[in-house]
């Protein structure tokens, strides 16, 4: 009995131990960079899927309700993708990054709600929207060399 | 004649019935971050569950024993409880995730809020599971799951370059971007999704359901060794699909919208149409498969009635099992739980939960007391010794690679 | 019943099927009762939790027992298992097949368990033995199986050894017992883990105690390898 006592006890103090390490941490340079990278990967692929989708649906290639789903998913990730980076702590000399990481998904996040707001409505044709997603997909990819 | 048409059903409800929520999801992801650079784990765990699946068959057919009998007959019931509260876990969490991908698909054409859909789609599963007839179950949904056969057309519609796709086949290919943990991770998960426990129990309780006999062992060999194959393919159809449409622009599957938007690339909105039916008619009939597995488990450790070859109300215990966990697994979903994340845990836990059930099938599979002349021979055993391994190794893997890679995320 | 068969390996845990081929239940112990000639005869198969949660361990088995009965403290009956007549036992397969139908079937001793002459498989198994040097036996050799023959004159069986060896894992795997199944690897690794595995025939200079808990075997017992 004592036994099975005492690996339970070290078992959560393991457990209690590792998590301390995940969530509490000194702002570290490389591990802010890989996150920025991350979070412009993620955001490349909601973009992405919003693009598609429109594109799929001015072509007449699905029904309104699937393309709708796909973009409010897309639009909520990208909610998901802005929460998790603005709560990065910044690292010292990594303020203008910051901001400017920030002014970039803000962008990429208006870009897939412009393609939510034009799905409920039911109007994929006109180009600008596509041209608005475009511009934001370049200037994801010019950014993910960056970090 | 009638009996070839009975053969041919078997082989084609395999092939419908061989694809779950986890295969689409964790084929579209895999096809999406690595090309087909790890086709070769759809292989491998094609053929481990052929190996596995056949085994537990043979034993059903040749002694009426199911997994979990011989699970508390040989590891005893100490360790058999243990094996069956992991066992049960994982499959009540590949539950939840079937309810959840229905309701999903649902979505998909309703544009209503998957959350909203999880009540009724479960009310639907317990009823179905309560009142309609097993081989009804099996083979309706089963054919309907062949329209996932939309994706190998859309591959072939969308023409890739077949050299070209043939040459990613090797691990060499795996994107410099992705990380070898990462890989690994999801070469776990793949195993994991191709060879989810609750196939062999459903398979050989299934066989117990149907009365299978010494004579039916060549039917069920063909299903096995032709239909699951066949099904198998149709995954790497998905991966190709989301290799060739979704991989060049950067896109990360996260929901099953962007499984089957390839298909609506390359066949428009009738190949969509079919495709989201697959969705649908797959995880209904996944869900149904995984319920009745939880009741199937927890009844043969027990030892009370359970199946439905039998009445309802002969096998109360066993349909209230039904009941509950339908209920259960509603619960979950409608806490707002996304069922894709559920999926992508469920499949990487039923790689650390399947030597579990292997081991003892495997050992019963040998025991003369049981199979008689029917025992494995050289080949099977050779087969069977070797997927032990990497059966073990992948359990082993899995948990270490789920913290390396925080859930494959790095 | 015909034949003989190790009843841990061939009886315990097996399904009990009932004379309509519905399922009752699982064999969760075997009663044993010692005769007046000392002899050992299961006289029942015993079912239910009270039956099932001692064999968890010495441990792990006393709490979920005595956890077990609090829960139901209120019921009578509830803490001691439901027994079925071995003469109700028709045959032993990969099942268990009972001569009758299970409506009503299960019920507790009226006269309730305790008796002293009744023990049951579970505490018999994992007992340990206390033999003489003179016997070849393991040092730390338990009770891990009983093996069961018919007697002669009639349906009746009678326990007539034990196998005795140092409780390692995989003896319910059956590769102890019988040299051909396979496959190579899995049952060459359990048979060298049961090498030391013996069955010891009941008789002059075999002792079960179970209230001791323990097994005494001197020079006088039989002593023949387990892999004939």
């Amino acid at each position: 009995m004592m036994g099975a006592w005492r690996t339970t006890v070290v078992v959560v103090c393991v457990l209690a131990a590792t998590s301390g390490c995940s969530l509490v941490g000194q702002p570290d340079v490389a591990a802010w960079d890989e996150q920025a990278h991350q979070a412009v990967t993620d955001a490349t692929s909601e973009v992405a899927t919003a693009r598609l989708a429109v594109q799929t649906a001015r072509d007449e290639r699905v029904w309104s309700s699937y393309t709708l789903v796909l973009v409010a998913d897309a639009e909520k990730a990208m909610g998901t993708v802005q929460d998790d980076t603005s709560r990065l702590q910044v690292p010292p000399g990594r303020d203008r990054d910051a901001k400017d990481l920030a002014t970039l998904l803000d962008d990429a996040a208006a870009a897939v709600q412009d393609a939510r707001q034009h799905a409920v409505e039911g109007r994929y044709d006109d180009p600008a929207l596509l041209d608005v997603l475009d511009r934001a997909e370049d200037r994801l990819a010019r950014a993910g060399s960056r970090w | 004649m009638k009996r070839y048409l009975n053969v041919l059903l078997g082989v084609l409800t395999a092939i419908g019935g061989f694809v779950d929520i986890g295969d689409l999801v964790t084929n579209a992801q895999v096809g999406a971050r690595f090309g087909l650079s790890l086709v070769w784990v759809v292989v491998l765990g094609v053929v481990g569950i052929c190996v596995f699946a056949e085994m537990s068959g043979r034993i059903a057919a040749v002694s009426g024993r199911a997994t979990f009998d011989l699970v508390r007959e040989r590891l005893g019931p100490r360790m058999g409880f243990l094996n069956l509260v992991g066992s049960m876990l994982v499959t009540l969490l590949t539950f939840i995730a079937e309810i959840g991908g229905v309701a999903l698909a649902l979505q998909l054409v309703s544009s209503v809020n998957h959350v909203l859909l999880v009540p009724f789609v479960a009310a639907a599963v317990w009823i179905v599971l309560w009142r309609a007839k097993f081989s009804a179950i099996e083979n309706v949904l089963g054919l309907l799951g062949l329209t996932l056969i939309g994706f190998a057309v859309a591959l072939w519609q969308l023409g890739p370059d077949w050299g070209e796709l043939a040459s990613t086949l090797s691990p060499a290919e795996k994107p410099a971007a992705e990380s070898w943990a990462t890989y690994a991770f999801f070469g776990v998960a793949l195993f994991g999704a191709a060879m989810t426990p609750y196939e062999v129990f459903f398979f050989s309780s299934g066989g117990v359901e149907e009365r299978w006999t010494r004579k039916d062992i060549g039917v069920m060999r063909a299903n096995v060794f032709i239909g699951f194959p066949l099904g198998g393919l149709l995954s790497v159809a998905i991966a190709g699909c989301a290799t060739v449409v979704l991989m060049p622009q950067g896109i990360a599957v996260e929901t099953l919208g962007q499984v089957g938007l390839p298909v609506a690339v390359a066949l428009g909105k009738v190949g969509l149409a079919v495709v989201v039916l697959g969705f649908f008619a797959a995880t209904f009939g996944a869900a149904c498969e995984t319920g009745l597995s939880t009741g199937y488990s927890l009844a043969q450790y027990f030892g009370f009635q359970w199946g439905k070859y039998v009445r309802p109300r002969d096998a109360a215990g066993f349909h209230v099992i039904l009941l509950v966990m339908t209920v259960l697994a509603a619960g979950v979903l409608l806490t707002g739980v996304d069922p894709i994340m559920v999926t992508e845990i469920s499949v990487v836990f039923s790689a650390v939960a399947l030597p579990l059930t292997y081991f003892p099938i495997l050992v019963v599979a040998n025991d003369p007391d049981y199979l008689g002349e029917h025992c494995n021979g050289r080949f099977a055993n050779l087969l069977g010794v070797g997927y032990l391994m990497v059966i073990t190794v992948a359990a082993v893997a899995a948990i270490p690679l789920i913290v390396i890679t925080s859930m494959g995320q790095g | 019943m015909t034949g003989s068969y190790d009843a841990a390996l061939h009886l315990l845990d097996r399904q009990v099927v009932d004379s309509d081929g519905r399922l009752v239940c699982k064999v969760d112990d075997v009663e044993l009762t010692v005769g007046a000639d000392g002899s050992l005869v299961p006289t029942a198969l015993l079912v239910g939790l009270p039956a099932l949660l001692p064999r968890f361990g010495r441990h792990l088995g006393d709490v979920l027992t005595r956890t077990h009965a609090q829960t139901f403290e209120a019921q009578a009956g509830r803490a001691v298992p439901d027994v079925i007549e071995i003469d109700l036992v028709e045959e032993i397969t990969s099942e268990v097949h009972l001569s009758v139908p299970r409506k009503g079937l299960l019920q507790p001793r009226a006269e309730g368990e305790a008796a002293p002459e009744r023990i049951r498989l579970g505490d018999l198994l994992g007992l340990p033995v206390a033999a003489d040097t003179g016997t070849g036996l393991h040092r730390r050799s338990r009770v891990l199986d009983v093996r069961v023959v018919p007697v002669p004159d009639g349906r009746r069986t009678v326990v007539d050894a034990l196998v005795v060896g140092p409780g390692r894992p995989g003896a319910l795997l059956g590769y102890d017992r019988r040299s051909e199944p396979g496959p190579w690897l899995v049952a060459d690794l359990v048979r060298w883990l049961h090498r030391h595995a013996r069955v010891v025939a009941l008789g002059p200079g075999v002792e079960i105690d179970v209230p001791r808990g323990e097994v005494r075997i001197s020079e006088r017992a039989s002593v023949a390898p387990l892999l004939g």
